[in-house]
């Protein structure tokens, strides 16, 4: 089951792995249980598997569960009382058990929830690792996913929100809407998000607010904004108040399309080289 | 037992049944597979399949027209039905049936959570049917099965048949 091979095909960005992924390996190769610590979000292992993830950055089973209408808040609370002073020990079991979801519904959402949260858990970036062993989540997947499978699905992930649109500009950015051109029309899943892009919203906002996945809204929003639905991201503050992850000026004449603030491909690619350096 | 793996072995119970695979359709994640896998590679099977999934729930000319917005063009008639409290779900009753609750998976309105208008979507080559079945959940998800078929040995009819049960029988138990 456990595969440690290299993935295939993979940019130099991720060829070489940091610190932090092989101590995950490792950890799984030992048949660890316990919760993988990062800033940015933790894994919980259980004989070397990934049984659960969670991220501040992603909506929780709950979320999923919860905003869509699927259960009513007040009934997830009252089964998280009910099954919490064991670390929500059997929460999952308790749904099931009083009929209030199915146990396929709640797979679904978990390995969901899981691989949607190890994608901001496993974040180049994403600060110091610490392992505590023995600790484990009330909430956890029927069939746990190999560390390997969780890592290399990360690293698709980062490579598909790229592909579509490359940069992160678009995804703590308020959204935008632009007009739907005449003739055309938009599915229901697309038009539930472009509803909520008043301006305001980010795309964090837009998956808590939907109960969908946050990777989900993020290459959704990419794809919109390359359909043209979506307002493109700014162009970057001239100057020195541009941060340091912001893309540098550039000196040579902006296209057209960069006054709509379309990041340019050669900016992506200096950025993976970028990544690359910073992960040696 | 995964009740994911499950469905997968029930529908590769079906004669001539290669291989099967739960699949979201926004990000080419299989979140379960059984059997064989086209080319032998499942992660690329999964996301070819979903690609072509998600063509055919964006295209509007596979959509039924009750599905699109007033003029076609997504003006929102309850734009803030999916909002917590908002109208378009049913507050009422007890409020958690998933949106599939009917056999029919469909008729009770474009709005049902997961409900894409496109129920299957079927490739026929010289030796297999590949069949897509879109499974519905109370959840705001897209998924669907895939089952590869030898076009020999399956029946095309009995195995859509058999998918529709099991997309239902995987959500509402």
């Amino acid at each position: 089951m456990r595969t440690t091979e290299p993935p295939r095909a993979d940019p130099p960005s991720s060829a070489t792995l940091p610190t932090r992924q092989s101590m995950l390996l490792r950890l799984a190769a030992e048949g660890a249980t316990g919760a993988l610590l990062r800033d940015t979000g933790t894994l919980y292992l259980r004989d070397g598997q990934v049984s659960h993830a969670e991220s501040s950055a992603a909506p929780g089973v709950d979320v999923l569960l919860t905003a869509g209408g699927r259960l009513p808040r007040a009934v997830w609370d009252e089964a998280a009382a009910r099954t919490g002073r064991h670390r929500r020990t059997g929460l999952g079991r308790y749904l099931v058990t009083e009929g209030l979801l199915t146990p396929g519904e709640l797979e679904i959402c978990l390995l969901t929830a899981l691989h949607d949260a190890a994608l901001f858990a496993l974040a180049p970036g994403g600060g110091p690792t610490r392992f505590r062993h023995g600790v484990a989540h009330g909430l956890h997947a029927a069939r746990p996913v190999p560390a390997a499978a969780v890592e290399q699905e990360a690293r698709r992930r980062r490579r598909l929100l790229d592909d579509v649109w490359p940069g992160p500009a678009m995804d703590t950015a308020p959204l935008v809407r632009r007009p739907v051109p005449p003739g055309s029309s938009v599915p229901v899943r697309h038009r539930a998000l472009l509803d909520l892009a008043d301006g305001h919203s980010t795309p964090a906002d837009l998956a808590r607010r939907l109960g969908r996945p946050l990777f989900h809204v993020l290459l959704e929003v990419r794809r919109l904004a390359t359909a043209g639905l979506l307002a493109p991201p700014r162009p970057p503050p001239p100057g020195p108040a541009a941060g340091a992850d912001d893309v540098p000026p550039r000196d040579s004449p902006a296209p057209s399309w960069a006054a709509e603030g379309f990041v340019p491909p050669d900016t992506a690619l200096l950025l993976r080289v970028r990544a690359a350096l910073e992960a040696l | 037992m995964s009740d994911i793996d499950m469905s997968l072995y029930e529908v590769m119970a079906l004669p001539g049944a290669r291989g099967a695979a739960l699949v979201d359709w926004t990000c080419g994640l299989a979140l379960g597979s059984a059997g064989e896998s086209p080319r032998g590679q499942p992660e690329a099977a999964a996301v070819e399949a979903a690609e072509l999934a998600r063509c055919s729930v964006e295209y509007g000319t596979f959509r039924p027209p009750e599905d699109d917005g007033p003029d076609g063009a997504g003006r929102e008639p309850d734009g803030a039905g999916r909002e917590p409290g908002g109208t378009g779900r049913v507050p009422g009753g007890t409020g958690f049936e998933p949106g599939s609750g009917s056999a029919g998976l469909g008729g009770d309105g474009p709005r049902r959570t997961g409900g894409t208008g496109v129920e299957d979507l079927i490739v026929t080559t010289r030796t297999a049917y590949h069949v897509l079945r879109f499974v519905e959940t109370g959840h705001d998800s897209s998924l669907f099965l895939h089952l590869w078929l030898d076009r020999d040995a399956g029946n095309l009819a009995v195995a859509r048949i058999r998918l529709k049960e099991t997309a239902r029988r995987l959500v509402l138990g």
